[in-house]
């Protein structure tokens, strides 16, 4: 007997990825208030601290690494915006969508098998040019100045890598060490195997 | 469990979730692509007029919450404004160039963003996110267990407020050193995020498994018979007719009494 | 471990008594479990069985596996956890409901009729059947709500416990697995809940994992014991596995019936209940309140409420010296403010270097919050003197900076150990404090390694402290408190959810720590720790403090009269309901798959 595990996400892979990222979504609400004491030092300076609001789809992917977490982490983390009625209202659940797109488009690439600061950093920056296309639509940035674009969306990018992607994967490495990660890793063959061995018969 | 206590119940709330998402959708498209400056100040006019009388919330409440309306106003309006293209120059200062288009397009910025903040609000503060939940669960189809995740995280939510604060007191007794420089603020940040998603991935965890004790199938699951159904009303008539007659009104408006006459903000 | 089992007759195999109806409910044969990263098998060819209406009760030591069994038999490993396992033959129940330990963590819906519809909708029970399910359920379980529409988060645990147990009869079970439901409860919800089982389980085959089992140890038809390395030990009925394995039972730590009194009367036990007494007959306490008159004039006033007072004053400590007989803690006109709203009141009280303050009183009294307070995590007013000298309780930088420094002769233990460490090592948890408080590298490296001795947690120096045992987790946090060796040491609830060894463990801590000087405060709803451990005991009750008295410990050595005088001796009946602490707290366990292990 022994069933085979299932493949594809089970109910507490989408449980843990969706409360991980309430709580992130939470962070992300009072983010803005940390964004804005950016906003008087130059402007645009706030684009520094972008790339939280892209920490759930890399963080949830780090925990779960399976496919389509990145999305519903930056969806639901959205949704927690949404239901504490940020000014930005229900565009937020689309940038979520398309920034949690951009961030698992790079982990699909890798077939879900790289956690490396390179995969995450380039989630991170594929999450910012995911909010960068939702921008052109709603916001005309490319009526910008060139200089201004450029500058605007550099920061964010490199943002999205840093703060997405490498300080995510120092916390995502933090809990590693609390040992309560091993409770989302599927079980190896070779534990199955190690059920047959010799040496405990 | 609506965390906003609305003093009255409307229409609105009688209205069922999935209508209501509907239609804040639509008005959420309209205000995409309007390109007229006149008609989407008016959009934000009236809009922000329904959420007060629609929302059912204390109104002094209400207009606390446009505070942030008002920083998403200038934020989205400003750098638009003192950084965007634009060929008639009113001002310049260094790296500062106003123009006419970019001004008005900034603007015109403002207001879609004050738009979106009250439809947005009209869904939010009508609509409990367990409502919410159940009538896309029975109304689109939409798969029970990412439903029933998103139910049970909400309901776990507030228990990590509760443990946050504890945190707080707790590395308070522990005599924590004072946050100095951006390593001293990320490593106080991770004394607060380590615990908090550690217990909470332990929960959420504990929660799955209590779940599927209770034959909640993940899989399959789709066919299921429900306590609460969700219905259609004539509530649902009569919020889509008011939702309607307000976004033609701004429309009417914005043709007869136009306050800045200029039009598209593109200038194509 | 291998000494225990010397001597035992070895089993690891463990059938039903025969069964003249045939078929077993449930049965697993030859099972092999190994949770992965882990080195040994946690089953290596098990097999239990239980006949139909048979109720077994599991025990063992922490991380034996009774619950990881209880999730193999119901089919929850593999089926909803991935756990590499294989067996040669199962025989799931047909039908089977299922009770977790934490009150908090079972439920997904936030009303309780939403919650019980959750269980009707997932079997596609028609809509119009499922009110009156509802009700019937409720009722079984004892839980009378004055609506079904009723917001789980405003019940009591005990409460929580019943629901989660109405909602698994809701899948109207054969077999009722209870991985223990009451180890998170207070003596009242462990009675409640135990109640709700027995009126529920007949007919039914019930599999009940627990340590806390003086309130159903008679009830089981069998006991099965397990060793710590997951084999079955042994088994048979109640009073048989505990005259046979009277030694087991107390090396695991189980609250078994007389646990308490067996401790009274081993080495440790009676260290840590030693009467004590004034032998001067409390002259020493009448000078020291001459001498304290000044500020602590108003705290005499009220000798009526209070009858320790009346007479002198019983300390737990002999001290002599005038320095070490002011009090460490003296409160008047105290109160603790949440959202600027009186939580706790204490007209007076003072607590004596020595002392070991038990402070009982229902859920929800004040108890935490007068802790918090006296730790100034909670605005505060009236008059609090620490060590003789005024805490500022203003508001202000200067008070609050001033407020702070003082507070730091106080240590702190929480009642969730995981929420106040705040490193990843062991010894730096315990260094930390120290550091802080100023002293240097070395010295503090080798507190620490002193410390960390003294608790029992050396050789575990360099692990993140989340990788502890629930047990080792909450030593460790009394170990940071300690290390610093305050003045006075606030506990909340420290023996919650422990299994017996820890709690005798905690105690004796505190103990070598009072008899040092150190003045304990305690938070418990443990009787016998009020009784026997505690010098006074503090009894809050609606945000007041309504009584302070001398324990039984302090009295014991006092003249014959006080018992009448003084402390009223406690009726037959409310030491029954009363006795024990809690039981193993799973929550807090950082081990891979904790939950899912006992």
């Amino acid at each position: 007997m022994g069933a085979q595990p299932r493949k594809g996400l089970r109910l507490s892979d989408i449980l843990v990825t969706v409360l991980v990222s309430l709580v992130l979504g939470v962070v992300y609400h009072f983010w803005g208030s940390v964004y804005n004491l950016l906003k008087p030092l130059f402007f645009e300076a706030d684009e520094l601290l972008y790339g939280m609001w892209f920490a759930a789809a890399t963080l949830a992917y780090l925990l779960i690494r399976k496919p389509g977490v990145a999305i519903i982490a930056e969806v639901a983390a959205a949704h927690v915006e949404v239901l504490f009625g940020s000014g930005w209202g229900l565009t937020l659940l689309m940038y979520g969508l398309i920034q949690g797109l951009g961030a698992e488009l790079v982990f699909a690439a890798t077939r879900y098998r790289s956690s490396s600061a390179f995969t995450v950093a380039l989630a991170g920056a594929a999450a910012a040019v995911g909010s960068m296309l939702l921008d052109f639509f709603y916001s005309y940035t490319d009526d910008l100045q060139t200089w201004m674009f450029l500058a605007k969306y550099g920061m964010r990018i490199f943002s999205g890598a840093v703060i997405a992607g490498l300080l995510m994967l120092v916390l995502a490495k933090a809990l590693e060490r609390t040992g309560v990660t091993s409770l989302l890793r599927p079980a190896s063959q070779k534990d199955y195997e190690a059920l047959d061995d010799s040496r405990h018969v | 469990m609506n965390i906003w206590n609305p003093v009255r119940i409307t229409w609105l709330h009688r209205a069922n979730p999935v209508v209501k998402l509907f239609l804040v959708c639509s008005l959420f498209l309209m205000t995409v692509l309007t390109h007229d400056i006149d008609f989407v100040a008016y959009q934000a006019l009236i809009f922000m007029l329904c959420l007060l009388a629609l929302s059912g919330v204390r109104t002094w409440k209400m207009l606390l919450f446009f505070i942030p309306f008002l920083l998403a106003f200038i934020s989205s309006s400003s750098s638009m404004m003192l950084f965007g293209k634009g060929d008639t120059v009113w001002w310049e200062w260094g790296l500062f160039k106003v123009s006419k288009e970019s001004f008005y397009r900034g603007l015109h910025l403002g207001f879609k963003g004050i738009a979106f903040a009250c439809e947005g609000l009209l869904l939010v503060t009508t609509t409990s996110s367990v409502d919410l939940f159940y009538s896309l669960m029975q109304k689109l189809k939409l798969a029970p267990k990412y439903a029933y995740s998103f139910m049970a995280s909400i309901r776990l939510l507030p228990m990590v407020w509760e443990e946050y604060v504890i945190r707080r007191q707790a590395l308070k007794v522990r005599g924590v050193v004072p946050i100095r420089g951006v390593r001293g603020a990320v490593n106080r940040a991770g004394m607060y995020v380590v615990p908090l998603l550690a217990q909470s991935i332990r929960r959420a965890h504990r929660v799955a498994a209590a779940m599927e004790a209770k034959r909640f199938d993940g899989d399959r699951g789709r066919r299921r018979t429900y306590f609460y159904p969700s219905r259609y009303s004539r509530y649902d008539l009569l919020t889509i007719a008011l939702l309607a007659a307000a976004a033609y009104g701004a429309y009417a408006a914005a043709g007869h009494f136009p306050w800045f006459g200029i039009g598209d903000v593109r200038f194509d | 471990m291998s000494k225990m089992q010397r001597g035992v007759h070895f089993v690891n195999t463990v059938d039903a008594p025969n069964d003249p109806q045939g078929e077993p409910a449930l049965y697993v044969e030859g099972l092999r479990l190994k949770y992965p990263g882990e080195e040994r098998l946690m089953f290596k060819d098990l097999s239990f069985s239980a006949a139909r209406g048979e109720k077994v009760l599991l025990l063992g030591p922490s991380g034996c596996g009774k619950s990881t069994l209880l999730q193999v038999l119901s089919g929850m490993i593999p089926r909803a956890t991935e756990v590499p396992m294989k067996c040669e033959a199962q025989k799931y129940p047909a039908s089977w409901g299922y009770v977790f330990q934490d009150p908090d963590t079972q439920f997904c819906m936030p009303f309780v009729d939403e919650e019980l519809a959750f269980v009707l909708e997932n079997q596609c029970i028609p809509r119009e059947q499922m009110e009156e399910r509802m009700q019937a359920a409720l009722q079984a379980v004892g839980l009378e709500l004055e609506s079904l529409h009723v917001k789980i988060a405003h019940l009591s645990q005990g409460m929580k416990q019943r629901l989660a147990l109405a909602s698994a009869l809701l899948l109207e079970p054969e077999v009722l697995f209870l991985d223990e439901p009451s180890a998170l409860l207070d003596p009242e919800g462990r009675e409640q809940i135990w109640t709700a089982v027995k009126a529920v389980s007949a007919g039914r085959t019930l599999i009940i994992v627990e340590h806390r089992i003086e309130e159903m140890a008679e009830y089981a038809d069998r006991v099965v014991l397990f060793s710590p390395d997951g084999t079955i030990l042994g088994e048979g009925t109640p009073a048989d596995v505990f005259a046979r394995y009277s030694r087991e039972l107390k090396e695991f730590g189980i609250w078994y019936p007389g646990v308490w009194d067996d401790y009274a009367v081993s080495p440790s036990g009676m260290e840590v209940f030693a009467p004590l007494g004034t032998s001067s007959g409390g002259s020493r306490q009448d000078d020291s309140f001459a001498r304290d008159l000044g500020k602590a004039a108003r705290l005499q006033n009220r000798e009526g409420l209070h009858p320790v007072e009346e007479s002198g004053r019983l300390t737990g400590t002999d001290f002599t010296s005038a320095e070490q007989s002011k009090p460490a803690v003296q409160l008047a006109e105290f109160s603790g403010k949440r959202w600027d709203k009186a939580v706790i009141t204490v007209q007076g009280a003072e607590v004596y270097p020595g002392d070991f303050i038990a402070i009982v009183g229902p859920n929800g009294a004040g108890k935490s919050s007068l802790l918090l307070s006296l730790m100034g995590l909670l605005n505060a007013e009236g008059m609090y003197l620490l060590g003789g000298e005024e805490v500022p309780l203003g508001k202000g930088r200067r008070n609050r900076k001033q407020r702070e420094r003082m507070l730091r002769r106080i240590g702190f233990v929480f009642q969730n150990p995981e929420l106040q460490f705040v490193t990843e090592r062991v010894t730096d948890e315990v260094a930390y404090s120290l550091l802080v408080d100023g002293m240097s590298a070395g010295e503090a490296a080798e507190q620490a390694r002193r410390t960390l001795e003294r608790f029992g947690l050396d050789g575990k120096e360099s692990r993140h402290p989340y990788q502890l045992s629930t047990g080792q987790k909450r030593r460790l946090s009394v170990a940071t408190a300690m290390a610093r060796q305050p003045a006075v040491l606030l506990l909340d609830e420290p023996t919650f959810g422990q299994d017996a060894r820890n709690t005798f463990a905690i105690l004796e801590m505190c103990e070598r720590l009072r008899q040092a000087g150190t003045a304990i405060v305690m938070v418990t709803h443990e009787m016998r720790i009020a009784e026997q451990a505690a010098t006074h005991i503090w009894e809050i009750r609606q945000g007041q403090l309504v009584s302070r008295m001398a324990s039984p410990r302090l009295a014991a050595r006092r003249a014959p009269g006080f018992q009448e005088n003084g402390y009223p001796p406690m009726r037959a009946e409310d030491e029954a309901k009363e006795f024990g602490a809690r039981e193993d707290n799973k929550e807090s366990s950082g081990r891979p798959y904790a939950e899912v292990r006992s």
